[in-house]
């Protein structure tokens, strides 16, 4: 029975996961798909990809620092919002979590678009609004083209969408705190500050720990937010990330060798993210 | 908590100023798309907070000149079909998984993890030779196709959770009356878990509706567009028409949001119950 269900996964994820390692040792562009003959060129992707300051200044830096922001921002506001949700009337708690559920549920492609249209540099309401306070001038005012407001824009898009996962997971964590241990740290004189430090984190770490790595991973391989912004398909190479990047290799350069040798890259650092937290995790359970 | 009745008031304060802040960010995107999509002049609408009126006209205009009626259906085709096989293929797995003491949770809890941690990129470039190789690149049956391995492993994780959930006494039960597998199958351990096999239905179903980069790349012909790819198609082609391309992500996103408020509930729920039972 677990038959059909097993073969439809190594059919899908494990055998493509392969062939993709194997790919990336090829020089493979289109004769290679047309005729399905290999063309071995041994580390040569890997070398001319590490060998590149493109990688260096651009990419390595763009996906880093935008998953490191994302991730602090989106875990910070979503915490917030789980401390709020606690401190509510179940009436407007309900209310409430049903808005965060929407922010969840708006697919990233039509949110992206919105979030282009609000930015939109020709008549977007951020722009006009600004422009109407007097703090930025419409007419010459594009923040697609920079590559810090691009990202800034984007990241705003990405927590957005994630810190309802966030604060709906801890908020569940939140009710399994015993009421006892906040007001016995009340009577000591501890502040809502000390007492979420002292008892608050120590008391649901594993639920702080699976949000973090889930939004990590999340959030360093973005591609849809990225990929539909004006000139983040590839026609800026400023605001490219490894997944675009690798994207835009393959499927616009038709370098599929060297697209699928990023996206090794990509896995490898991602599978490097996950082994760190899930030790540390094993490490956490084995102390408690 | 907090002695005074000043500071009490203060600290209530902050609370409704929180409150305030948070549902404007978070209704905003969904609040202007759809007020965008009704506005007569959405282009020259700047930041002002109202429409200038309503209508439908954007609405129309996608759907006769967009052709979002055939993305539409091409997307509910593919997500049915995901639904229909994931649904399958999870229940048989669930069932194995949960019943027949094997120690495949770690097996699965890895697949999922698999699935959430490789990039899109490291599948798309191969599964793209792949389909392309088997004739399949322009057919939606080749998309149901992929998008089950996304799905399945995440379905078996929540189903898991609701089949361990039945007493084992009420399958004894059924056996002892006689029921063969099957019958059992049917009519006792089938309708115990059907409320996790439409939470189950509804994550897949949004799996497949939403997905875009398979799709993009996959396609090519207008007439098999799943809706994502055609909102990508009519963007680049009437770039600053913000009516009519809001007026389609609203036709997309409507139905997401109708199922993510319905099925909130036993989402969490069967979050919840694969973690814990078993």
């Amino acid at each position: 029975m677990l038959a059909p269900a097993l073969l439809a996964v190594a059919a899908l994820l494990l055998w493509p996961l392969g062939r993709v390692v194997w790919m990336s040792f090829q020089d493979y562009g289109l004769p290679q798909i047309v005729t399905g003959t290999s063309n071995y060129n041994g580390l040569d992707n890997y070398a001319d990809i590490l060998g590149q300051s493109y990688l260096w200044t651009t990419v390595l830096p763009n996906t880093v620092l935008f998953a490191l922001a994302c991730v602090t921002l989106t875990v910070v506001l979503g915490t917030l919002v789980a401390l709020l949700l606690a401190r509510l009337s179940p009436l407007w708690r309900t209310l409430t979590a049903s808005a965060i559920m929407t922010a969840w549920a708006m697919p990233a492609v039509t949110g992206t678009y919105v979030w282009i249209w609000l930015f939109d540099p020709l008549g977007g309401a951020v722009v006009t609004g600004l422009d109407g306070l007097g703090l930025v001038d419409a007419g010459d005012t594009n923040w697609f083209t920079d590559r810090l407001g691009f990202y800034a824009i984007a990241t705003l898009n990405v927590v957005h969408h994630g810190f309802p996962f966030v604060a709906i997971t801890i908020f569940a964590g939140l009710l399994t705190i015993p009421r006892e241990l906040h007001e016995a740290g009340i009577i000591d004189g501890a502040n809502a500050w000390q007492r979420f430090w002292a008892i608050t984190v120590p008391s649901i770490r594993p639920v702080f720990s699976v949000v973090i790595i889930l939004s990590t991973i999340w959030d360093f391989k973005v591609f849809v937010q990225l990929y539909l912004m004006p000139g983040g398909s590839g026609a800026n190479p400023d605001v490219l990330n490894l997944g675009v990047w690798s994207y835009v290799e393959s499927f616009a350069q038709r370098q599929y060798g060297m697209g699928s040798a990023i996206a090794v890259l990509l896995t490898l650092l991602l599978l490097g993210i996950t082994t760190v937290y899930i030790r540390t995790l094993f490490k956490e359970s084995e102390e408690l | 908590m907090t002695g005074t009745p000043r500071a009490t008031a203060l600290t209530r304060l902050g609370h409704t100023a929180a409150l305030a802040a948070l549902l404007a960010f978070t209704l905003l995107p969904v609040y202007w798309m759809v007020t965008s999509a009704l506005d007569p002049r959405a282009g020259a609408r700047g930041s002002s907070i109202l429409p200038s009126g309503l209508t439908l006209d954007h609405f129309q205009r996608v759907l006769d000149q967009g052709g979002f009626g055939r993305f539409l259906l091409n997307s509910a085709l593919v997500g049915v079909g995901t639904v229909l096989l994931a649904g399958l293929l999870a229940l048989l797995a669930a069932v194995a998984v949960a019943r027949f003491r094997f120690r495949f949770r770690t097996a699965v809890l890895i697949m999922v993890l698999i699935v959430q941690m490789v990039p899109l990129e490291a599948l798309v470039i191969p599964l793209f030779v792949q389909m392309r190789n088997l004739q399949m690149l322009n057919s939606l049956i080749g998309l149901t196709i992929v998008y089950l391995a996304f799905s399945l492993p995440f379905a078996i994780w929540m189903l898991r959770g609701f089949v361990a959930a039945v007493p084992r006494e009420v399958e004894e039960a059924a056996y002892l009356d006689g029921c063969g597998w099957f019958r059992m199958f049917r009519s006792v351990l089938l309708p115990l878990v059907a409320p996790g096999l439409v939470a189950t239905s509804v994550f897949s179903f949004i799996v497949a509706w939403n997905e875009f980069v398979f799709a993009f790349t996959f396609l090519q012909d207008e007439e098999k567009f799943t809706a994502a790819v055609g909102l990508h198609r009519f963007f680049g082609q009437h770039t600053n028409d913000w009516g009519a391309v809001m007026a389609g992500s609203t036709l997309i996103t409507l139905p997401v949001l109708v199922f993510f408020v319905l099925a909130q509930r036993r989402l969490s729920h069967g979050l919840a119950a694969g973690a814990v039972k078993g």
